[in-house]
């Protein structure tokens, strides 16, 4: 891979990642034209009429033959459509789903932020502390943070702390703010850095055995100096790693959080159009997540390289 | 085998108790409405009435059931796949290779999502069939990488040149090569699914009867502040399953 250009390399990998949303799109596509059941009697229910369930099936273009339908699918895409919303039929699909995305963007932001902070801080002491039960609480929670699933505390500390202490507002809070922000965040961020966490303290551990430290030390840096300018940065590049590998947890932890405090955001677009089978917004939810995923994995391979030269 | 014991210990108790358990889960007796828990209902009742004990046992052992049968499935098709193409090499293993690492990182969630959500009344077959379209890429990976390894080595180079056919290439050494680490992912992704699996539950997508880990904390968080014993149930129950799922990953003494 060596020898190719930074923009050569980016431009691969879009390409790579649109031919991947693409696939996506078609999957999704046809899995909801395939599977069984009439996609009317989903939408409608099972007391709509057959003028109704017609009427849809003619809205829908769903008696057109297949490959038109796909084709028609394909060229709406381009025009950035994926379909009217059936909730809100005045509104294209893709535009739903696309104005929930600064909500949700906040929350991963504060997500990533606390999950980097805390994960390479816990990583750092549970490999550079002195005493060894900090060493050792720093561990444990680490493990603790990768094993307990966000789905069983999240409720549970929201009830402890929002509940019980009123430290935090209550869930469906219109007046939640920055502070209904930042423990949502703080939620979503514990799993994200348990894995950061673990990604800090192998690396971390591998630097402490490698020369550039042991020179370090020889040339009398205090302890401090040493982990903290000379180790913590090895951090870098592994970091963008983890950060885009666990994007897509991060995506269906936000989905359970804004359900769960009732925050509005692309969670909350997809629960609601699960629960009125809204199947051209979940055709574009998924669409969309795939479309920035795609981008930001693109961008974190780029990142990581030009952070760690080891790693072009 | 890895620390199954934590997991075994749990399957047991939790039989027993479900078939020593005269209540069913399903049944609903208005009067017991989210009673706190008492020597009738050692873990108290949820909305209806219904037997918390009962409904903890049977959803942990539902939830365990799909995990453990899609993490198995995904074990054979991801490995099988991964061995074949890293023995072939070249343009196929780098395809899989590729394809593997997308999906890996995909919001499958999401995806997960909007695939059962399509099927008018999804069954555990359908949620299982979804979950398992992405399951597999981490073990198909694993033997990627590990058949990347024994390809060059004498052994499998003296068994082609003895005129073995690649089936018998494949089975007899690629899949067993690639094995070891796979039962080590294996922890790992059952406790994905078993987690994926509650959270579809939690947002309205399980079991028609609600007899699962996801739904009693949904419930839970309903009646949060009439009686937070119910989420307790759950969460626990929840935390239980996941903790020991994964402790299938880790080794002894980790």
């Amino acid at each position: 891979m060596g020898g190719r250009s930074t923009l050569g390399r980016l431009a691969a990998q879009l390409a790579t990642g649109l031919v991947v949303v693409l696939v996506v799109a078609t999957v999704v596509f046809f899995a909801f034209r395939l599977l069984p059941g009439d996609p009317t009697l989903v939408v409608l229910g099972e007391q709509a009429t057959l003028a109704e369930r017609a009427a849809l099936r003619a809205r829908l273009h769903l008696d057109d033959p297949l490959l038109t339908q796909y084709l028609r699918f394909l060229a709406g895409l381009l025009h950035g459509q994926a379909g009217a919303s059936l909730r809100t039929p005045s509104r294209d699909a893709i535009s739903v789903v696309v104005e929930s995305l600064p909500d949700t963007a906040r929350l991963a932001g504060v997500s990533v932020g606390f999950g980097s902070i805390l994960g390479v801080g816990a990583g750092l002491v549970s490999v550079a502390s002195t005493h060894g039960f900090a060493r050792r609480l720093a561990e444990r929670c680490i493990v603790l943070g990768a094993s307990v699933p966000l789905l069983a505390f999240a409720p549970v500390v929201t009830w402890a702390l929002s509940v019980r202490l009123r430290w935090v507002p209550l869930p469906a809070d219109p007046d939640a703010g920055l502070r209904g922000l930042l423990f949502a965040g703080l939620l979503l961020g514990l799993p994200l850095g348990a894995a950061v966490g673990r990604m800090a303290r192998a690396t971390l551990l591998e630097a402490r055995e490698s020369p550039f430290l042991r020179v370090a030390r020889a040339k009398g840096r205090s302890r401090a100096a040493i982990w903290l300018v000379h180790a913590l940065p090895t951090c870098a590049g592994p970091l963008v790693t983890v950060l885009a590998a666990q994007l897509g947890a991060l995506l269906g932890g936000a989905v359970v959080l804004e359900r769960l405090l009732e925050r509005r955001g692309l969670g909350t677009v997809l629960v609601d159009a699960l629960a009125a089978r809204d199947l051209p917004v979940l055709q574009a939810c998924v669409l969309v997540s795939a479309t920035f995923f795609v981008v930001v994995q693109a961008l974190g391979v780029q990142l990581h390289a030009a952070i760690d030269p080891r790693a072009r | 085998m890895r620390r199954a014991w934590p997991l075994l210990l749990v399957v047991a108790v939790a039989v027993t108790l479900r078939l020593a358990r005269a209540a069913d889960p399903r049944r609903i007796v208005l009067v017991d409405e989210l009673a706190r828990p008492s020597l009738r209902h050692p873990l108290g009742c949820g909305d209806g009435g219904v037997d918390l004990l009962a409904v903890a046992t049977e959803a942990l052992l539902r939830g365990l059931l799909l995990a453990l049968v899609v993490a198995a499935f995904s074990l054979v098709l991801g490995t099988t796949l991964g061995a074949a193409a890293g023995l072939r090499g070249g343009v196929a293993a780098r395809a899989l290779t590729r394809l593997c690492d997308g999906l890996q990182a995909f919001p499958s969630f999401v995806l997960a999502l909007a695939l059962v959500a399509a099927v008018p009344r999804p069954s555990r077959l359908h949620v299982a069939v979804v979950l398992a379209l992405t399951a597999w890429a981490p073990f198909a990976r694993l033997a990627l990488a590990e058949l990347r390894v024994i390809r060059g080595l004498a052994y499998v180079e003296a068994a082609r040149a003895l005129g073995a056919p690649p089936l018998q290439v494949l089975l007899r050494h690629a899949i067993p090569a690639a094995l070891p680490t796979a039962r080590a992912q294996l922890g790992s992704t059952a406790s994905a699914l078993l987690v994926s699996d509650a959270a579809l539950a939690f947002l309205g997508l399980g079991p028609a009867d609600g007899v699962s880990l996801g739904a009693l904390v949904d419930q839970g968080v309903g009646t949060l502040v009439r009686a937070p014993h119910v989420l307790m149930v759950g969460a626990g129950a929840l935390t239980l399953a996941a903790v020991t799922v994964q402790a299938l990953a880790d080794r002894r003494g980790v």
